[in-house]
């Protein structure tokens, strides 16, 4: 490694931003082959070996179509949109430790910094829901910013549970603390599981996968708000939508499963099957549920998760000091 | 220059290149836009200033909510936002006196001042004063009385906005039967078949 | 440059290297696509009706509701983060300060459930 910071830094965020860009690439693929499989069909089969060479073939199309600014469109924020919101979930990236050595920005307040990311992320789509100048878009945008919102205390507060466990926000310190103490999931009983399985639902809700897909419901909303984006801005919105539920299975992985931490396997390796791992659940939870109402979203987060992480709070605060 | 002073640069630029968008802009939205510009800037300084707890608080709070909490107070205006004339009014003569003269003073003051006093020192701030630690420490130690009557004020905020939800609700003739009772208090649109615009009001 | 500024850099490049993908993106898009927009092609999609757009359009006081109890909450939250770092050094006393303010702010949400404030619709 060079000893020059910025070109050291340059290098690390374009490996980072190199690696996730690949990986939300294929997990398009495979997200359609499981799809395939789960309907009886065979997905993707065409374009190279299994239709592994699907991923650029879409990226070549959608660049070769045309992007149409509807009638009385705020055109600027029409496309300032798309770019900002796939930049935004790149973003997330720089705090994700792969590896102890690898880990592009080991910031103290780590964790706190991709919840702040993950929180800013429904507004971008919000403004893109607004420029259409289409209501279906704007209703989906409404809808998304007020579920995002929503679901954004539970997910904070439940992610705060392995902070409290560690004592620290840096993710690195909390993937280390686990190697030592062992994964949150299954130590501090009960506290850390029921947390990670708050956590995972809220990760489904800020990332609008399927049962919290209400925002773009083709029934009512056509597509929500990106109904009126075409050609490669609409392809941007969707690499952001995957580069999120990765980035949200790999945040997951981090604070409960013990990230990079576990026997033979280098540890890069580890925290790429774990993350993989939950990035198939939610991509099974996808393929195999259906769509909540908007009332009882709106009731599950405010009724049940956010007075539930509280009192996992106080649950775990009360472990900490018992076993200290 | 310095890489911290490219930093800084580029938050300015973005910073009061934000803040001349949101007084400008007649959309109110493109108003909100230019404020989030300011804000994110903003951040970006104060992690400069190794203040990095609180460049987060301010990405969570101020970018996250409160700017969301203006855009929505915004679509709950819908068309009023825009002001009674509808925003196209080419404004009043007199501003394009009163802001010159506003800035020309303002700025003549700031040089008399550095010119007539000495510039004020502070004392440098000890390392690692903008960590999580240190501002905790302080929050649970010399503040805690404070913080817990912060309580208080975030029990008001949310018994307010009930108060002021209500008020706002139409009034139930205005409304089809069919209509539950909870969207006769909290009127307005949710759903497709709500979005009516104002052309379609006047029509019916 | 200060030691914060060089801990941060890479987080800020990742950025700077994500938009600048983004950019190539667009730019091919912008290069390889066609464009020939007509007036029937322009008009925002409303299911076969012509539509007059949505910037008339009055949102339900709902979501301003929903704003306002995130900032609530959003900001409790903000007070939580210093105590979970800490927690370990304050012992029961730091447990028993924040059970004080998170029983507060359960009070409040009582509150508002009781209102109606939390249902989305009826």
């Amino acid at each position: 490694m060079t000893n020059d910071p910025w070109l050291r830094a340059l290098l690390e965020g374009a490996a980072v931003v190199t690696a996730l860009m690949t990986a939300v690439a294929w997990i398009t693929w495979l997200e359609r082959k499981i799809a395939g499989r789960i309907q009886s069909r065979l997905g993707p089969t065409m374009v190279g070996p299994f239709g592994l060479l699907q991923p650029l073939a879409d990226a070549v199309k959608s660049m070769q179509k045309e992007s149409i600014v509807p009638r009385d469109a705020d055109a600027l924020l029409f496309w300032l949109a798309p770019p900002l919101t796939l930049a935004l979930a790149l973003g997330t990236a720089a705090v994700i430790p792969f590896s102890p050595g690898l880990l592009a920005s080991d910031v103290d307040i780590g964790v706190l910094y991709a919840l702040a990311l993950s929180g800013l992320l429904s507004f971008p789509i919000w403004i893109a829901g607004w420029a259409s100048n289409n209501k279906y878009s704007l209703l989906g945008g409404m809808r998304m910013v007020a579920q995002g919102i929503s679901y954004e205390i539970p997910m904070v507060l439940s992610a705060l549970v392995p902070v409290v466990l560690a004592g620290t926000l840096s993710m690195g310190g909390v993937v280390r603390h686990q190697a030592e103490h062992g994964w949150f999931v299954v130590s501090a009983p009960g506290v850390g599981f029921v947390a990670f399985l708050v956590f995972l639902l809220t990760a489904l809700a800020e990332g609008n996968r399927i049962p919290f897909d209400i925002p773009e419901a083709e029934s009512e909303l056509v597509a929500g708000p990106t109904t009126e984006y075409t050609a490669i801005q609409w392809s941007l919105f969707a690499a952001a939508e995957y580069a999120h539920s990765l980035l949200a299975s790999a945040i997951a992985a981090t604070l409960f499963l013990g990230g990079w931490d576990g026997p033979v396997l280098p540890p890069a390796v580890w925290m790429v099957l774990k993350t993989g791992a939950l990035f198939l659940l939610i991509t099974w939870l996808r393929w195999s549920l259906l769509r909540l109402r908007s009332d009882q979203l709106m009731s599950l987060c405010w009724k049940l998760l956010v007075p539930l992480t509280l009192l996992l709070l106080l649950g775990a605060g009360t472990w900490v000091t018992l076993a200290t | 220059m310095t890489p911290g002073g490219y930093f800084f640069g580029v938050c300015a630029v973005v910073a009061v290149l934000g803040a001349l968008a949101t007084i400008s802009a007649r959309n109110p939205i493109r108003g909100a836009m230019g404020l989030l510009a300011t804000i994110v800037g903003i951040a970006g300084m104060y992690v400069q200033l190794s203040a990095q707890f609180l460049a987060a608080i301010q990405l969570i709070v101020y970018a996250g909510a409160v700017v969301v909490l203006f855009v929505f107070v915004i679509m709950l205006l819908g068309p009023d936002a825009h002001g009674a004339d509808g925003g196209k009014r080419p404004g009043s003569w007199a501003r394009w006196i009163a802001a010159p003269l506003v800035s020309v003073l303002l700025l003549g003051g700031a040089v008399l001042l550095a010119r007539v006093s000495t510039p004020q020192r502070f004392r440098a701030a000890p390392p690692g004063h903008g960590t999580i630690e240190a501002v905790g420490g302080d929050v649970f130690g010399r503040a805690l009385v404070p913080f817990e009557l912060s309580t208080a004020l975030l029990i008001v905020a949310a018994v307010g906005a009930i108060a002021i939800a209500r008020s706002r609700a139409t009034k139930p003739s205005e409304r089809p039967a069919s209509v539950g009772a909870t969207r006769r208090l909290f009127g307005g649109a949710i759903h497709p078949r709500d979005a009516r615009t104002v052309d379609d009001e006047v029509a019916r | 440059m200060s030691e914060l500024v060089q801990v941060y850099l890479p987080m800020f490049l990742v950025f700077a290297v994500g938009a600048a993908i983004v950019a190539v993106f667009w730019l091919g898009g912008h290069y390889l696509g066609p464009k020939n927009p007509n007036p029937e092609k322009l008009q925002p999609y409303e299911c076969g009706n012509d539509s007059d757009g949505a910037r008339g359009v009055r949102m339900s006081v709902k979501f301003y509701l929903t704003a306002i109890l995130f900032v609530v909450f959003d900001i409790e939250a903000v007070f939580i983060y210093p105590w979970a770092v800490l927690f370990k050094g304050l012992g029961w006393t730091g447990f028993l300060t924040m059970l004080a303010f998170i029983a507060a702010l359960l009070v409040a949400l009582a509150y508002c459930w009781k209102k109606g404030a939390l249902e989305w619709e009826s």
